[in-house]
């Protein structure tokens, strides 16, 4: 019964991207600048060289396109901004008195959102490795397999809580904007997308597998084309443990901080 | 020659009522003062970053090795900076003063449009990013070994103000398409892909159809890279001829879309 309506509000957001279908087809058209950025950049630095840290010319981009379809997906920064905003000017009281937990419909509704464009980033992968000509390197071990769509998961709902999260402190700082556009830029290196965190000195790498976001898009992408492979379960095992510790930090910072919302706006 | 002049101190007197005007809205919403130098700041930080990573596993990227890549991280960043200071807050609110009618506000004003646009909301919260700018690309040169004598060094500033003018006609020139269609949503978007790819690709990256696309008809691969080929000595005549053809194109194109699109404007009803 309580599961019926997070399906309902997902099945909302799902339909509702029907609306702006211009915007669906641009955001896949416009995910052709990561892969054209790897492809030229790549393509200058492997014309002297055959291998760079463990990744052949195909390889790479196939981590490109896996990493860029992951990142599409991963569409949670809109709820920080919805929170902000409605909080600034007094229309958050619309989440609070619905009768279904406010996080749990932040989730259904990201879940309706990707499930929409999963299908559509699907067909821009396949097109990018068509159009440049990829080898595309993806793995054949079930189990792998199995485990990156587990990790993928975990990642998609870590990013919900942690915007989810960020949209809350508004109550305690009021302005969080410039905030959330450096998370976004900064996210953008740490996840991997802007490069393999491959690349990086091993110190640098072994502070960020400590950190969730090395499991939100880099790890999935390395176990999808094959690599990485003994790090998948250690992976889930991590994710579980940040998402448990991010719930509770909600928690805590909602019980704290949510009497300060007077519904008026700042 | 009187009127240039009459035109040129009118000009002047607008500008310093206008960053007095400016000025004293940034100190009512003070927090957000230094927001564009730490957004964008991070932005750059983060390519700096990014070249240091791929560097560390290769010696060159094309012909470029890490401090002229540095060199043209800056040097994107100052063109990036001088349009946040100046003119970059007035132009991106173009497209929605066409739409709501609120340009028949500044027709109205003795005072050039577009001048007033490009001059009304100043930024000098964007001033240490110019700075910052400034660092990351004397950082480049000295990692890159590059000795600056008077000639390479003027020819990087003239490359550096012929590129402001270029940065400069793009904003406007993918703005004014507001007059002639209901949402230029899509445009702006195309501009944001654009500059996200030639801000971490440098032009000698281009080739074939793709140097077509950013060498000529979205000339974002020109912008930083002639003024890094001019310090570092790979500028041809060739390479230059060119990149005055396309500024000269650029400006007159910008100017025709401008003067035009003010022509067509019907007020709220565009």
């Amino acid at each position: 019964m309580k599961m019926r309506k997070y399906i309902e509000v997902a099945k909302v957001n799902f339909k509702a991207q029907f609306a702006w279908r211009a915007d669906v087809i641009f955001n896949m058209i416009f995910t052709v600048s990561k892969i054209l950025f790897a492809y030229l950049l790549w393509r200058m630095v492997f014309s002297g060289k055959e291998v760079v840290s463990g990744f052949t010319f195909h390889s790479m981009l196939s981590y490109y396109i896996v990493s860029s379809f992951l990142s599409q997906l991963e569409m949670s920064a809109g709820i920080s901004s919805e929170i902000f905003q409605r909080i600034r000017n007094g229309t958050f009281s619309k989440y609070m008195i619905i009768p279904v937990s406010m996080e749990g419909y932040f989730v259904a509704m990201e879940a309706g959102i990707v499930l929409f464009y999963l299908a559509f980033d699907l067909i821009a992968a396949l097109l990018w490795v068509f159009i440049f000509q990829i080898e595309f390197a993806f793995v054949t071990d079930v189990f792998i397999l199995l485990s990156a769509l587990c990790l993928i998961l975990l990642g998609l709902f870590f990013m919900v809580q942690l915007s989810y999260y960020l949209g809350i402190l508004t109550l305690k700082y009021q302005g969080i904007d410039t905030f959330l556009m450096i998370k976004n830029n900064l996210m953008a290196l740490i996840t991997g997308t802007i490069v393999p965190l491959a690349l990086f000195p091993e110190s640098v790498v072994r502070i960020m597998k400590a950190l969730p976001f090395y499991y939100v898009t880099y790890l999935p992408s390395m176990l999808l084309i094959g690599r990485c492979q003994e790090e998948a379960l250690a992976g889930i095992v991590i994710m579980v443990c940040w998402c448990l510790v991010l719930q509770v930090v909600i928690r805590l910072t909602w019980a704290k901080y949510s009497r300060k919302y007077d519904g008026v706006g700042i | 020659m009187n009127d240039l002049g009459k035109n040129l101190r009118k000009n002047y007197r607008v500008l310093k009522e206008l960053m007095k005007i400016r000025f004293h809205n940034l100190t009512v919403f003070r927090l957000d003062f230094f927001a564009p130098f730490f957004v964008d700041g991070s932005l750059f930080l983060v390519q700096l970053l990014v070249f240091r990573a791929v560097y560390a596993n290769v010696d060159t990227v094309g012909s470029w090795k890490g401090g002229e890549m540095i060199i043209y991280i800056g040097t994107f960043s100052l063109l990036n900076a001088v349009s946040m200071t100046i003119c970059f807050f007035g132009l991106i609110g173009i497209p929605g003063k066409i739409l709501s009618g609120e340009m028949d506000l500044y027709l109205s004003k003795p005072v050039s449009p577009l001048f007033r646009l490009t001059f009304e909301k100043m930024n000098p919260g964007s001033v240490p990013l110019v700075l910052m700018s400034l660092c990351i690309i004397v950082y480049g040169i000295k990692a890159g070994g590059i000795s600056i004598g008077w000639q390479n060094g003027c020819a990087y500033i003239f490359w550096l103000a012929v590129m402001a003018i270029l940065y400069y006609n793009m904003e406007v020139l993918i703005r004014s398409v507001s007059f002639y269609v209901l949402s230029n949503a899509r445009l702006a978007q195309l501009e944001e892909a654009c500059l996200d790819l030639c801000m971490k690709l440098p032009g000698i990256a281009f080739y074939g159809i793709f140097k077509v696309i950013f060498y000529c008809l979205l000339p974002y691969g020109l912008m930083a890279t002639l003024p890094v080929q001019s310090l570092i000595g790979e500028m041809t005549w060739k390479l230059a001829a060119w990149g005055i053809a396309v500024v000269l194109t650029f400006s007159l194109l910008t100017c025709l879309v401008w003067t035009r699109g003010l022509k067509r404007y019907n007020s709220a009803s565009s």
